[in-house]
């Protein structure tokens, strides 16, 4: 059986992405998981596995398109039945139906030939085609013709009721009824003999002859072969008239009468299209989505009261000079991830009050510590980081100060408290800024995360991250600390409420207890808050406890 | 206040002449230039009204000789040709003419003419009996249509070998006629040269008459068809030609590859119709042409030249006056500054035989074509009312519908008056309507409108007059 990979989703709203790159061909053998195509959704590029296996008989997209949820990517032929398609086609070819069930109807359809020879009247049997899933009979509930009436292929011959639906019964042959076995109210099943038909001429072409399958096959060749011909002709014929050959029913430019455009009256989508406004991008409220004029009035001060940009509260946007006025210039269009990035840094530092506060802590101690545990946790391909180990701090801080594990709903005038700790890791890649989320850190140890830490680091550098791994996050922490740099004011990730910087730790002249200097290892921290939800006060609380968990680690059990 | 626009409309059809009048009424400067003398093209001269007249004429015949089963009897009707022409003739005068009027009334600059362009303003128009002139103008819109196929191999001087413009002058009544082509021009005119008392056969490529309609649509139709010709020659083809005394000889060839000579008194080839833009001078233009001669046009109406805009059978398939009218509506708006655009959710199919065939938006063969997910709701004319007092029971209405929303996607409908009845199925398709709301439109008593109410109310197992009832 054919099958298709349709894009599934991908999460987050996220209805559509770009297609970077196509990772397989017609022909090839796909396996269930193996990646098909990279795209890249606003948020990261990730690779897309299938979910189906078997040879590609087509793919559908190309690099640079765009595609949606849902839309199909690629066509496999299932396992094992890679020839199944060419099959199909020869059948498409030999009869009329293309599909395997077809096959069999075309059999049971297929009038008996009792007298074979051409141009000599034959007569015909009509039997109850397969009436499919599994129905064995059926009532006859109306019989359409009489005998002596003269049918035609596809007339309907008598009305039938099954347990699932009333349905008319077309003839497969035509001719003049000589026999009518049917009347209302029989009950018939598959492969009763409906009537009898004397054809003229030998106008039907004997199809079937069971005992001779060869002959069978031979005589539909032949046939094959004229009608290739015959149409070969007819389309030289054609050719002189000047005329392209067009199929039955063929026209160029049909209206697009498809579910998929947006029911709505002419007059409605005429306003739509004054306003300037997709109408299929409309929200429909009459049954079955049909769209009024409301709906479009509606939709359009929507779209206007949607701040441009994201920028809100009156702020205009000011258009750019021409600043190759001034010099070269050249224009490259923004990465999705940094468009994204724009955008909803844009949103957290419009809606958010920030108040970003400094502290500093002396890892001095924690330092030697550090490096002599990590020792242990290279055993499983990772290093302890201060990142790492702030991880775990910081899950025991969100606990002791919940404010700080929260997220505001301005519109129900709730805070949202979460009982679970995930948290995200600024990770500075080459295709620019990703977060991944590392889940339940609680309930993690040192080395879980610090070997979890690194791989998503990896992933992130090599653009294999899922979005999974990017959401969900409770809080995040951002270290420049290995590029340098003292204290700095990061933007919180909403709707996260907080986030820590973490900047380069340096040697600093401290007075011990005696009131001499001593070098001490002091780390800048940084924390911005969202003033919102989070005090002053306990902003300082929060990170003076982290600075001390530093400082002296039992302090966290206490 | 900017100046009027000055416009040009090529060609005076029924999307040419519309598209001039709206214009006009729009308040541009219009010069319309057609060849024949009124606006009206072929759908007037050589088309619809002509073909609708004579076949009033053939339903009329085909009742009188119905009417000896309720008791009424006539003679055998006496034809009289030249009348019934004038007649026809008269039809064609009054409704050209009108448009004349029209046309003058709104101030138009009807020019009797052929146009072709030197410049992608500037037209030549050539006028018989008088001087060339050169003309330029803001926009203009062409509207030429098409003109007949005939195939060349075939192609005989013979006054016995009729198209569909010569068959419509109504030369002789002949003994016998072979129509090729079963499609609908073919089958219209077969029918109204049977009524008068032609012997008529059809021949067709294909395995049934009007290929693209759905086959239970024709299968009421070919029925009738069968009683009323002489033979209908599916899957089989004429390969040859020769006039000779008595007739034209013509040699059919059929699938099997076995022919026959049968001599028939005339001969209609009726096998189509294709864009005709000879002589348009488009070369001098950017106008880009596809492959199949039509002009390629967005959805405004516009071609490659900015100036120009183009509609109707140049453009594209379905070739039928009521597109050409919608589109020449189209490209005025646009001119005129509108953002309109050529958007219809369907465009309805009328064959005017007896019975009649209608259909609009999605047809069965699309649906599967396209793998649409529908179900059909259908109501056999046998039980109507209205249909039983008009003897006729080859009739059916069907409704295609999307399953999920009850949304019409579709009308079909076979039966006399069916071209009448479909424009209800339009409007409900155009206004995305559902089954519901027409099972709970009330349809007058009794009509064969009630058909389209009654297979919404056979989906859903409650029509009045079939006892069907819905499975769970």
């Amino acid at each position: 059986m054919a099958k298709e990979f349709k894009l599934p989703d991908l999460g987050e709203n996220i209805e559509s992405a770009e297609v970077v790159s196509v990772l397989i061909k017609v022909g090839d053998t796909v396996k269930k998981e193996q990646s098909i195509i990279e795209i890249e959704t606003d948020k990261a590029t990730i690779e897309v596995p299938s979910n189906i296996a078997g040879k590609i008989s087509e793919v559908l997209v190309n690099e640079g398109d765009s595609v949606k949820v849902g839309q199909t990517i690629i066509n496999v032929d299932e396992d094992g039945k890679s020839d199944e398609k060419e099959e199909a086609k020869a059948e498409a070819k030999e009869g009329k139906k293309t599909d395997g069930k077809g096959e069999r109807e075309e059999e049971e359809l297929s009038p008996k030939k009792e007298e074979a020879q051409s141009g000599v009247s034959e007569v015909l049997d009509f039997k109850v085609p397969d009436l499919g899933e599994s129905i064995e009979s059926a009532d006859v509930i109306n019989v359409l013709v009489k005998k002596g009436d003269s049918i035609s292929k596809d007339e309907s011959v008598i009305e039938i009721e099954t347990d699932k639906a009333t349905v008319e019964v077309p003839s497969s042959v035509e001719g003049k009824i000589v026999e009518l076995n049917v009347k209302i109210g029989d009950k018939v099943k598959m492969g009763d003999v409906l009537l009898k038909v004397e054809s003229s001429k030998g106008a039907v072409p004997s199809k079937e002859d069971k005992e001779k399958p060869v002959e069978k096959y031979e005589e539909q060749k032949q046939e094959d072969e004229q009608k290739e011909k015959f149409e070969e002709e007819e389309q030289s014929t054609a050719e002189k008239g000047e005329v392209e050959e067009m199929k039955p029913g063929e026209c160029d430019d049909q209206p697009p009468i498809l579910k998929a455009s947006a029911p709505a009256a002419p007059s409605v989508r005429r306003i739509a299209r004054e306003l300037g406004v997709d109408i299929n991008a409309v929200r429909g409220t009459g049954p079955g989505g049909r769209i009024s004029m409301n709906d479009v009035k509606a939709h359009v001060k929507k779209l206007m009261q949607k701040p441009a940009e994201g920028f809100g509260f009156g702020i205009k946007k000011e258009a750019l000079p021409d600043f190759s006025k001034y010099g070269k210039i050249e224009r490259e269009s923004m990465s999705k991830i940094r468009e994204k990035t724009a955008t909803h840094l844009s949103y957290a530092w419009a809606v958010t009050p920030h108040v970003t506060q400094f502290d500093q802590t002396d890892i001095t101690e924690f330092e030697k510590d550090r490096k002599e545990l990590s020792k242990r946790i290279e055993e499983h391909g990772a290093k302890l980081t201060v990142t790492g180990i702030l991880i775990k701090i910081i899950s025991e801080g969100l606990k002791k100060f919940p404010q700080f594990n929260s997220s505001i709903d301005m519109e129900k005038k709730e805070i949202i408290y979460k009982k679970y700790i995930n948290i995200g890791v600024a990770v500075d890649t080459e295709y620019g800024l990703l977060v991944p989320v590392i889940k339940n850190v609680d309930e993690k140890n040192l080395i879980d995360i610090s070997v979890e830490l690194n791989s998503l680091a990896e992933k992130a550098r090599n653009k294999k991250l899922s979005l999974e791994e990017m959401q969900g996050g409770c809080f995040t922490i951002t270290n420049l600390g290995g590029i340098g740099g003292t204290y700095f004011t990061p933007i919180v990730n909403s709707p996260e409420v907080a986030i820590m910087g973490i900047s380069r730790a340096n040697y600093k002249p401290v007075y011990d207890k005696e009131g001499s200097f001593e070098p001490r290892l002091m780390l800048p921290l940084s924390i911005s808050y969202d003033h919102r939800i989070i005090d002053g006060a306990d902003a300082i609380r929060f990170l003076r406890w982290v600075c001390e968990a530093l400082e002296e680690p039992l302090k966290i059990f206490m | 206040m900017p100046d009027k626009i000055n416009l040009a409309v090529i060609g005076a059809g029924p999307g040419g002449y519309a598209a001039a009048f709206l214009a006009a009424d729009l308040g541009m400067n219009v010069t319309l230039i057609d060849k024949e003398e009124n606006p009206g093209g072929v759908c007037l001269y050589r088309g619809c009204i002509p073909s609708k007249a004579l076949l009033h004429v053939a339903k009329l015949i085909s009742e009188t000789e119905e009417a000896k089963n309720w008791g009424i009897e006539f003679p055998k009707p006496k034809i009289h040709l030249d009348k019934l022409r004038e007649w026809k003739n008269n039809v064609v005068n009054k409704l050209t003419g009108g448009l004349g009027t029209l046309s003058k009334q709104r101030k138009i600059n009807f020019i009797q003419g052929t146009a072709s362009f030197t410049e992608s303003n500037s037209l030549l128009i050539k006028k018989e009996n008088e001087k060339d002139q050169e003309l330029s103008f803001d926009k203009i819109i062409i509207a030429t249509g098409s003109k007949i196929v005939s195939i060349p191999s075939l192609e005989l001087k013979s006054e016995r070998l009729l198209n569909s413009n010569s068959a419509l002058n109504l030369p002789a009544i002949p003994k016998s006629l072979l129509v090729i082509g079963g499609g609908y021009i073919g089958l219209e005119l077969g029918s109204v040269y049977q009524a008068l008392g032609s012997k008529v056969s059809v021949v067709e490529m294909l395995d049934g008459l009007l290929p693209g309609a759905d086959r239970d649509l024709v299968s009421h139709l070919s029925k009738r068809l069968k009683t009323k010709f002489d033979n209908i020659m599916l899957k089989s083809k004429v390969v040859k030609m020769n006039e000779q005394k008595a007739g034209i000889q013509v040699k059919i060839e059929s699938e099997d590859g076995n022919t026959s000579e049968i001599t028939y008194d005339y001969v209609l080839m009726s096998i189509g119709r294709k864009p005709d833009t000879s002589g348009l001078g488009l070369e001098n233009t950017k106008v880009k042409v596809n492959k199949r001669g039509w002009i390629n046009v967005d959805n405004q109406m516009k071609t490659d030249d900015p100036n120009i805009f183009a509609i109707g059978d140049i453009v594209g398939e379905p070739m039928l006056a009521h597109k050409a009218s919608h589109e020449g509506r189209v490209a005025v708006e646009v001119i005129s500054g509108h953002k309109s655009a050529f958007e219809p959710m369907a465009i309805p199919a009328v064959v005017f035989t007896d019975p009649e065939i209608a259909w609009a938006g999605l047809t069965e063969n699309q649906a599967k074509e396209k793998n649409i997910i529908y179900e059909v709701a259908k109501f056999p004319w046998a039980a109507s009312g209205r249909a039983t007092t008009l003897d006729r029971f080859d009739g059916v209405t069907k409704i295609l519908l999307d399953p999920e929303t009850e949304r019409i996607l579709g009308i079909g409908i076979c039966g006399p008056g069916a071209g009448e009845l479909i424009a209800e199925g339009m409007l409900a398709i155009e206004m995305g309507a559902n089954l519901t709301d027409l099972k709970l439109t009330i349809h007058p008593h009794p009509t064969l409108s009630e058909t389209i109410m009654e297979a919404a109310e056979v989906f859903f197992g409650q029509s009045t007059h079939i006892y069907r009832p819905k499975k769970k």
